[in-house]
């Protein structure tokens, strides 16, 4: 028409059409906010699994609907596709089928979903905003539950099922038996060997029903990155391992986590669902920018923690925790109570000591061997009041912890 | 002297914070409309100088002060009573010509054929004068063909009025030309009269100025630049041929003159309806893109936690130390990092001073005890090069006790 008549007016007429043929077409369109939305989404997930999930689409309306779905979770949610286009017949329902990989420990959350739908021509469209929360909450890994079982073996050798057998604060009566050679002859029975013609020997096993509280530094020191993921999931790392092992040996566990204040704790739950409520309650736990109120900290503790209980302090063995005053604190925790400090060490500062190519590199390792020496310095301090310290770097932290829990257990200490 | 109870000052009830909101909304609401206002004004000020400075440029422009400019004749004209009038296209030439002006036509040899028919017409029919400036062959050809084409003058410099010139050089006795020294103009053109017309500032080949039927031919630009119309007598020339009248149309081709279209371009190959269509196509692309391209929901941001890199502190030390060129420090930490290790080898304690541990190392290694005390003790390390062999040795001496 425009080539016929080259007019302004006919060119305004044309536009005035067209935008009626798009209106028309929105107008057409099926009305999103008719669709029904529901959500079939998976509510936790283990960091590094994939977990499936579904949005089921019905078009209750006599028209077929052509629709574009944005599910707009936060991207370390790691949802496969976003959006997604499907045709939903009239009077029918839809599957949108949905992936989801998370890069990040926590809380995941679908922030809007949205479904537009397209006119016939598939000129225009309309939107609209749906109401369907989805929440997916992305566990800690808990990568060194390999190591439980090698444990668990070690703990059962403590128990009693093999012959180690010693006296002391945390062990409790068990039975009588025959005195076999190798038996230390400390532990003979004499009332009951007076009784019987053999020689008996009492035998003793680690008390059981013990408390063992896992305190988790979660200020600025935890935040630190040391290879793929942060101190914090380390220590984390460390106390699910030590959790699962403490309730193999029948101790109960309790957590709490502290900066400037005690703001997450897991306390009072059941032998067997101790691991799970962890599991759960530290998946949203990050790193504050704050350093650690170690008296506070201390007075929770000293509220929470039963008379000789095991206390774990997860913190990193550094010279500014000194500052902080963890020294004085530790050393009153050591009084009551058998006490951990274990430590996520930072495996780039052995490198950076090793490093020896130029003067750069000559300096770096100076400057890390003096940091080197001061950790040990604070080792030592700790030591010296009273605290077992743990220090290790974030692939052997959990193994080594839960050996100093052994340990503990074999001397009959705890 | 009973004390009346002070009426209680009504707190200044503080508004509640959501009238703060408010109140904060019409502040940056009030700062807009001033920068709008501020730039706005900027904007016209900037306008406004560079209109009052406009003028254009370019060889007998009207208006233009510049040396190639003719602004100098075209006031002294008006001074004199004369009413110039400037013409950009060959179409208010022609009416001019008609209602019997004299036109000036500056640039005869940019004129396409159609408007030398034009004013040629013109001319004839109602007889105004025309001036032209240094026509070429083509131009004369048809405005007229009794002025023969022309002759270069190379040389420029001054030229005398003939005794055959009579009313034409209007009283000036010697035009003068700019010389090849100053540099300014291209070459002036000499022509040849026939019979019936006249010529004057003659030379051998031809003459500066000529006359025919009422076309008056100048044979330089310079005659009428703002920097020749001074020289000599030029000026007299100048005046007394275009003011002659009283009305003159000062008449600079312009390439936007709808009749001086003598080449097609690339777009003029175009039908015409393409225009309309293209801008058809352009608003319906318009509407589909705003129908379409809304924004499908909102960005999603996410906090993400905070990490830190743990090596910062022990690099800013690294860092400070080089700086300070504290060799010494540097090695004492390499030193007792080294000796620390060994003496955990050899089951020393710590705090055991160094003859302890050079006493246990002795037998192990291959060194001097000398050595191994320049090499363990507080030996002071002069250079750099000095401590980078310090840290290789001190590493030598480990693994040689590790083997």
């Amino acid at each position: 028409m425009i080539v016929l008549w080259p007019h302004w007016w006919v060119l305004l007429i044309l536009v005035a059409l067209w935008a009626l043929v798009v209106l028309a077409d929105a107008l057409r369109a099926t009305d999103p906010r008719r669709i029904r939305v529901q959500r079939q989404a998976p509510t936790q997930v283990r960091l590094g699994n994939t977990v499936g999930g579904r949005l089921l689409l019905t078009n209750p309306t006599s028209r077929a609907a052509a629709l574009e779905v944005r599910d707009a979770w936060n991207p370390t949610a790691g949802l496969e596709s976003q959006r997604s286009s499907l045709d939903v017949p009239a009077q029918e329902r839809r599957a949108v089928p949905q992936s989801f990989t998370p890069t990040r420990r926590g809380e995941h959350r679908s922030r809007a979903l949205l479904i537009s739908s397209r006119g016939p021509l598939g000129l225009a469209r309309r939107t609209t905003t749906v109401d369907a929360p989805g929440r997916l909450l992305a566990l800690h890994p808990f990568g060194s539950r390999r190591h439980l079982p090698s444990r668990v073996q070690r703990l059962r050798e403590i128990e009693g099922l093999a012959a180690i057998h010693q006296r002391g604060q945390g062990t409790e009566f068990d039975s009588l038996r025959d005195f076999v050679d190798g038996d230390d002859v400390r532990s003979i029975d004499w009332r009951a060997t007076a009784r019987r013609r053999s020689v008996v020997v009492r035998t003793w096993r680690p008390e059981r029903d013990r408390h063992v509280l896992i305190v988790v530094d979660t200020s600025r020191t935890s935040a630190g990155r040391l290879g793929e993921s942060t101190r914090l999931d380390a220590a984390f790392d460390s106390a699910l391992l030590l959790t699962a092992l403490a309730g193999q040996a029948g101790d109960r566990v309790d957590l709490i986590c502290v900066d400037r204040i005690p703001h997450l704790s897991v306390l009072g739950s059941t032998r067997t669902k101790v691991l799970h409520d962890m599991v759960t309650a530290t998946a949203a736990v990050e790193p504050a920018l704050v350093e650690t109120d170690w008296e506070l900290a201390a007075s929770t503790i000293s509220q929470r923690a039963r008379r000789g209980a095991l206390v774990v302090l997860i913190t990193p063995v550094e010279a500014s925790v000194i500052h902080t005053g963890l020294l004085p604190v530790a050393a009153r925790l050591a009084k009551d109570h058998p006490l951990v400090v274990a430590s996520v060490a930072d495996p780039a500062l052995e490198q950076l000591a090793a490093g020896r190519g130029d003067l750069e590199t000559v300096y770096r390792a100076a400057a890390a061997e003096q940091a080197r020496s001061e950790q040990a310095g604070v080792s030592h301090a700790l030591e010296r009041v009273g605290a077992h310290v743990v220090d290790a770097p974030p692939d052997r932290a959990p193994q080594a912890l839960a050996d100093a829990y052994l340990a503990l257990k074999a001397a009959g200490k705890l | 002297m009973s004390l009346g109870t002070a009426p209680a000052p009504s707190a200044p009830t503080a508004g509640p914070p959501q009238a703060g909101g408010r109140a904060a909304e019409p502040r940056s609401g009030r700062r807009h409309w001033f920068t709008v206002v501020l730039v706005l004004a900027m904007l016209a000020a900037v306008l406004a100088s560079v209109a009052r400075g406009y003028y254009r440029d370019g060889p007998l422009e009207p208006d233009a002060p510049t040396a190639q400019g003719s602004k100098a004749v075209v006031q002294v004209l008006e001074d004199l009573g004369v009413d110039v009038d400037v013409d950009r296209h060959t179409a208010d030439a022609v009416e001019a010509l008609h209602s019997g002006r004299t036109v000036l036509v500056t640039a005869p040899g940019s004129l396409g054929a159609e408007q030398i028919i034009a004013l040629a017409d013109a001319q004839e029919e109602a007889g105004g004068r025309l001036v032209l400036v240094q026509p070429d062959l083509v131009t004369l050809s048809y405005l007229s063909p009794q002025i023969s084409p022309p002759a270069p003058l190379h040389t420029g410099g001054q030229v005398e009025a003939g005794p055959d010139c009579g009313d034409l050089s209007q009283g000036a006795g010697v035009l003068e030309l700019p010389t090849a020294e100053d540099g300014i103009r291209g070459a002036a053109s000499l022509y040849r009269v026939g019979d019936a017309g006249s010529s004057c500032f003659s030379t051998e080949e031809g003459a500066l100025v000529a006359e025919h039927d009422g076309v008056l031919v100048l044979g330089s630009a310079d005659l009428l630049t703002n920097d020749g119309v001074g020289r000599a007598d030029n000026s007299a020339l100048v005046l007394g041929s275009l003011g002659a009248d009283g009305e003159l149309s000062w008449y600079a081709p312009s390439a936007t003159d709808p009749m001086s279209s003598t080449s097609q371009t690339l777009l003029g190959y175009l039908p015409d309806w393409a225009g309309p269509l293209l801008l058809w196509l352009l608003l319906v692309a318009a509407v589909a893109l705003v129908a379409l391209g809304r924004r499908f929901g909102p960005v999603v941001v996410e906090p993400l936690p905070v990490t830190v890199r743990p090596q910062e502190l022990v690099l800013g030390r690294a860092r400070l130390l080089q700086r300070s060129n504290s060799r010494d420090a540097a090695a004492r930490a390499l030193r007792s990092a080294t000796s620390t290790r060994l003496a955990d080898r050899f089951g020393l304690r710590h705090e055991s001073a160094l003859d302890g541990l050079l006493a246990a190392l002795a037998p192990h290694v291959d060194r001097t005890p000398e050595q191994l005390r320049m090499l363990l003790g507080p030996t002071p390390v002069t250079s750099d090069q000095g401590l980078v062999r310090l840290a290789h040795d001190l590493d030598r001496l480990e693994k040689e006790i590790d083997r």
